[in-house]
C-alpha cells in the first residue's frame, strides 16, 4: 500500500513535471541555483576554517614558544643560583611563568630519566599525546616546536578539537619535553557559526531565486497560458474570443498578432460558411430545376421507346438512344449533386447495425447478369465472424456496386473473388479481379474524379467516372478506409474497412491488401 | 372504392409539361387524370374531382404540398403519392408525417410511377373474412373497418393495411423491408422511413399511449410485431 501510494505520488510529480512549464522552470532553476550555492558555500566554508585553523596554530605556537622561554629562564635561574632550592619550588615557579605566558593551556612535562614529571590540570596526557609526537619531539635536535591536532575529551562525552605543542627544555644539562595542550573549541563555534550562517543564506538565496523565477515565469507564461487557452476556445468553434492586449511588449504582440489571426479566420469561416450556403442552395435548387424538365423527357422518351416497334427503323433506333442517352444522364446528374451535397459537407448519415454478409450478397445478386455476360464468376468468401457494423446500408451497397462494376469492366472475363472478414472492431471487405490490372500512375489517380483508366476501354456498367469518388467520400463518411492495390497483369484489389461502430476510430484492416488468395483460383481461359 | 380502370387521378403540378407528360402515361394506362397547377386551388380541385387518388408535387405556388397533403388527410383517406426532386431531405418526412402513403423521386420512369399507383390503389389482400384481433381493437377486414368496444377509428387504407398486415399474423415479427414489400409493394429496398413514419401516425390514432404502444409492438434491431390480445 505504502508502495503503492510512493508510486502514486510519483507519478502525479512526473506528471505536474510534464505538463507545468512554471513548475518544470522553477525546479530547474531552484535545482541549479542550490547546486551553484551550494558549492560556493562549501568552498567558502572550508577556505575560512582552515584560515582559522592555521593562524590559530601559528598564535598557539607563537604562544609556546613564550611559555618555553619562560620556564626555561625560571630552570635556568634556578640552576645558576646553585643554591640546591627545592626542586618542587622551582617546577611551581616554571609552572606559574608557564600559566601566565600561555594562558587557558594545560601543559605536561613527562617524566624522564627516572625524573618525576610535572603536569597541570590534564589527567589522560599519555593518551592525548602520540608517540610519533613524542619521538619527532625527542629526535630534533632544533628547539622548534611540533604540534598536533588532537580530540579532547569532555566530561559531557563530546569531544572538542585541541592542539598539542611539543617542544623541549633545557634542565641542568637534561633534556625534558614540554608539551602544551590548548582548547581550540573557540575556533570550531567560529568556523561552526560561519557555516551556519552560509547554510542559513544559501537557502534564504534560493527560496528568494525561486521565488523570483516562479513570478517571472508566471509573467511570461500567464499570457502564453491565455493564448493557448483563447486558441482552443477558437478552435472549439467560439470565433469571436480575443486576448485582451496590455502595453506595447512582445506579449502584446503576440495578442495581437493572435487577434489579428482570429479575426481573419472569423472572417474566412462567416465567408466559408456563407459560401456553403450558397452552394447547398444552389445544388438543391439545381436539383429541382432539372429534374422536373429531365422527368417530362424521360417520360416523353419511355413513351415513344416502349412503341419503338411501330416505328420507321430510323426512328426507332432514335428512341433507343434518346432512352438510354436519358438514363445516362440521369445517373451523371445523380452522381454530380451527390458529390456536391459531398463537397457541401450536406451529407448525412442513417446509419443502423447491418450484416455486412447479406448486403455483400446482395450487391453480388445485383451484378451477377452482368458479370456472366462477360464471363466472370463470383465468389464470396466470408469466413465467420462480427459482421453485424453500424453503417448506412444504401451508402455500402453503392460502393459495392461500384467495386463490383469496376471489377466486372476490368477483369478480362476471369473470376471475381470477394472477401469478407472482421474482428472485433472492423469489417474489411476486398473486391479482387484478376484482369488488367494498373500501373502505379494509374492507381494514384484512381479515386480523382472523372478519371479514366482507359478512355478506349469499353465500360458496360455506365459508370461516370465519379463513382470512386463518392465510393471514398462514402467510406470517408463511416469513418472507414477503401484502398487499392493493384499490380499490371495482375489485376486489382479494392479493400473497404469499416468500423463496427458508428464513430470508432480504425486501427488495422481485418484483411490483407491484397488477401491471400489461399488454393489457387481455378484459371478461367480467355479467349 | 372503383377498380383501377379508370380511376381518377388527381395531378398537382405546376410545371405543365410535366403534368400533361404524366397525363398522358396515366391515360395510357387506362386511368383518368385530371390536373391542377396551384397549390391553392388543389383542395377545391380534390373536393370537385373526388379521385381515388393524388399525386402531389411537393414544390408548388399558393400552397406548398406539405400543407395540401396535410388539408386533404384531414378530410380524406385517399391515397397521396408524392413527387419530389429531393430524395433525402427532411421535406419526404414531412410529406409522410402530414400524411402521404408514399413518394416517387424525380426523374422517375413510368413504369415506376404506375407500379406506385397501381399499389395504392389495388384492394387490401383478403387474407380472411372474419374479423381479426390486435390488443383491444377488432379489425373487420371485409367492411375495412377498426373499431375499439363500439368505437370506430378512422383509418386511411394505407394504416389500415399496415394494421392488418400485423393482425393477420400475430406471431410474426415483420422487418421493415417485409412491410415495405406487404404494403407498399416494393420488391426492392427502399426507403424505410415510410415504415417508421406510417407506425407513428397509425399508433397516433390507435394506441392508448403512443410512447407506450401496446398494440403495435417494436421490436429493438428487428420491427415490429403486433401487440398480445387479451
Amino acid at each position: 500500500m505504502r508502495g503503492l501510494d510512493w508510486r502514486a505520488a510519483l507519478a502525479r510529480v512526473m506528471e505536474l513535471w510534464r505538463s507545468s512549464l512554471q513548475v518544470r522552470t522553477v525546479a530547474i532553476t531552484v535545482l541549479l541555483s542550490g547546486l551553484a550555492v551550494a558549492i560556493i558555500g562549501t568552498s567558502m566554508s572550508i577556505s575560512v576554517g582552515s584560515n582559522l585553523f592555521t593562524a590559530r596554530r601559528v598564535q598557539l605556537t607563537a604562544t609556546t614558544e613564550n611559555a618555553n622561554l619562560a620556564a626555561q629562564r625560571v630552570f635556568d635561574q634556578a640552576a645558576e643560583q646553585l643554591s640546591p632550592e627545592d626542586p618542587d619550588v622551582t617546577i611551581r615557579a616554571a609552572a606559574v611563568a608557564i600559566s601566565n605566558a600561555a594562558p587557558g593551556a594545560w601543559f605536561t612535562i613527562p617524566p624522564a630519566q627516572g625524573q618525576a614529571g610535572i603536569t597541570s590540570g590534564l589527567d589522560q596526557s599519555e593518551a592525548l599525546i602520540s608517540s610519533e609526537l613524542r619521538e619527532a619531539v625527542r629526535d630534533s635536535d632544533d628547539p622548534r616546536t611540533f604540534s598536533q591536532p588532537v580530540a579532547l575529551p569532555q566530561d559531557d562525552g563530546s569531544t572538542h578539537p585541541g592542539l598539542v605543542v611539543g617542544s623541549t627544555l633545557d634542565i641542568r644539562g637534561e633534556r625534558y619535553e614540554l608539551y602544551l595542550v590548548y582548547d581550540n573549541i573557540d575556533a570550531q563555534e567560529t568556523l561552526g557559526f560561519v557555516q551556519q550562517t552560509l547554510v542559513i543564506g544559501g537557502l534564504a538565496l534560493v527560496l528568494l531565486i525561486a521565488a523570483v523565477t516562479f513570478i517571472v515565469v508566471r509573467l511570461v507564461v500567464g499570457p502564453v497560458q491565455l493564448a493557448a487557452h483563447t486558441s482552443e476556445q477558437l478552435a472549439a468553434g467560439d470565433l469571436t474570443v480575443r486576448i485582451p492586449v496590455k502595453g506595447d511588449d512582445v506579449i502584446a504582440t503576440l495578442a495581437r498578432s493572435f487577434n489579428g489571426m482570429a479575426t481573419s479566420l472569423q472572417n474566412q469561416i462567416t465567408r466559408l460558411a456563407a459560401l456553403s450556403q450558397v452552394q447547398q442552395r444552389f445544388v438543391s435548387d439545381v436539383s429541382h430545376e432539372l429534374r422536373t424538365p429531365l422527368t417530362t423527357i424521360r417520360l416523353a422518351g419511355d413513351v415513344l421507346y416502349d412503341q419503338r416497334e411501330s416505328f420507321p427503323p430510323a426512328t426507332a433506333r432514335t428512341a433507343e438512344l434518346l432512352h438510354t442517352q436519358v438514363e445516362r444522364f440521369e445517373t451523371l446528374l445523380a452522381d454530380l449533386l451527390e458529390m456536391s451535397r459531398y463537397d457541401a459537407g450536406a451529407v448525412e448519415m442513417d446509419a443502423e447495425p447491418t450484416n455486412l454478409v447479406r448486403l455483400a450478397e446482395e450487391a453480388i445478386d445485383m451484378v451477377r447478369a452482368l458479370a456472366e455476360s462477360k464471363g466472370s464468376q463470383l465468389r464470396l468468401v466470408a469466413p465467420g465472424g462480427y459482421f453485424e457494423a453500424e453503417v448506412d446500408s444504401r451508402r455500402i451497397r453503392r460502393i459495392l456496386q461500384n467495386l463490383l462494376g469496376n471489377a466486372i469492366d476490368h477483369g478480362e472475363g476471369r473470376p471475381i473473388v470477394v472477401w469478407i472478414d472482421s474482428d472485433a472492431d472492423a469489417v474489411a471487405i476486398a473486391v479482387r479481379d484478376y484482369g488488367v490490372g494498373m500501373t502505379p500512375e494509374a492507381m494514384a489517380r484512381v479515386f480523382d474524379r472523372f478519371w479514366r483508366a482507359d478512355p478506349s476501354r469499353q465500360r458496360s456498367t455506365g459508370g461516370t467516372g465519379l463513382g470512386l469518388a463518392i465510393a471514398l467520400e462514402d467510406s470517408a463518411l463511416h469513418g472507414g478506409w477503401l484502398e487499392v492495390w493493384s499490380a499490371e497483369g495482375e489485376g486489382s484489389c479494392f479493400r473497404l474497412t469499416l468500423p463496427r461502430v458508428r464513430g470508432a476510430v480504425l486501427t488495422s484492416s481485418p484483411l490483407e491488401l491484397p488477401p491471400d488468395d489461399g488454393p489457387p483460383i481455378e484459371e478461367v481461359p480467355h479467349a | 372504392m372503383r377498380g383501377h380502370v379508370n380511376a381518377r387521378i388527381l395531378v398537382v403540378d405546376d410545371d405543365t409539361a410535366l403534368a400533361e407528360m404524366i397525363g398522358i402515361v396515366l391515360r395510357g394506362e387506362g386511368f383518368e387524370p385530371t390536373f391542377c397547377d396551384d397549390g391553392s386551388l388543389a383542395l377545391a380541385a380534390f373536393r370537385d374531382s373526388k379521385p381515388d387518388l393524388v399525386l402531389l408535387d411537393l414544390m408548388l405556388p399558393g400552397m406548398d404540398g406539405i400543407e395540401v397533403c396535410a388539408r386533404i388527410r384531414e378530410e380524406s383517406g385517399v391515397p397521396i403519392i408524392m413527387l419530389t426532386a429531393k430524395s433525402d431531405t427532411a421535406d419526404v418526412v414531412k410529406g409522410l408525417e402530414s400524411g402521404a402513403d408514399d413518394y416517387v423521386v424525380k426523374p422517375f420512369n413510368p413504369k415506376e410511377l404506375v407500379a406506385r399507383v397501381r399499389t395504392r390503389l389495388r384492394p387490401a389482400p383478403t387474407v380472411t373474412s372474419g374479423p381479426l384481433q390486435i390488443g383491444d381493437l377488432t379489425l373487420d377486414v371485409a367492411g375495412h373497418e377498426v373499431r375499439r368496444g363500439d368505437t370506430r377509428i378512422n383509418l386511411t387504407p394505407l394504416e389500415f393495411e399496415l394494421l392488418l398486415a400485423l393482425a393477420a399474423k400475430p406471431e410474426q415479427v415483420f422487418t421493415r423491408e417485409m412491410l415495405l414489400e406487404q404494403v407498399w409493394g416494393y420488391h426492392y429496398k427502399a426507403d424505410t422511413r415510410l415504415v417508421n413514419v406510417h407506425v407513428q401516425r397509425l399508433r397516433a390514432k390507435v394506441e392508448h399511449d403512443p410512447d407506450n404502444p401496446s398494440i403495435i409492438m417494436t421490436v429493438r434491431g428487428v420491427g415490429y410485431r403486433a401487440g398480445s390480445t387479451p
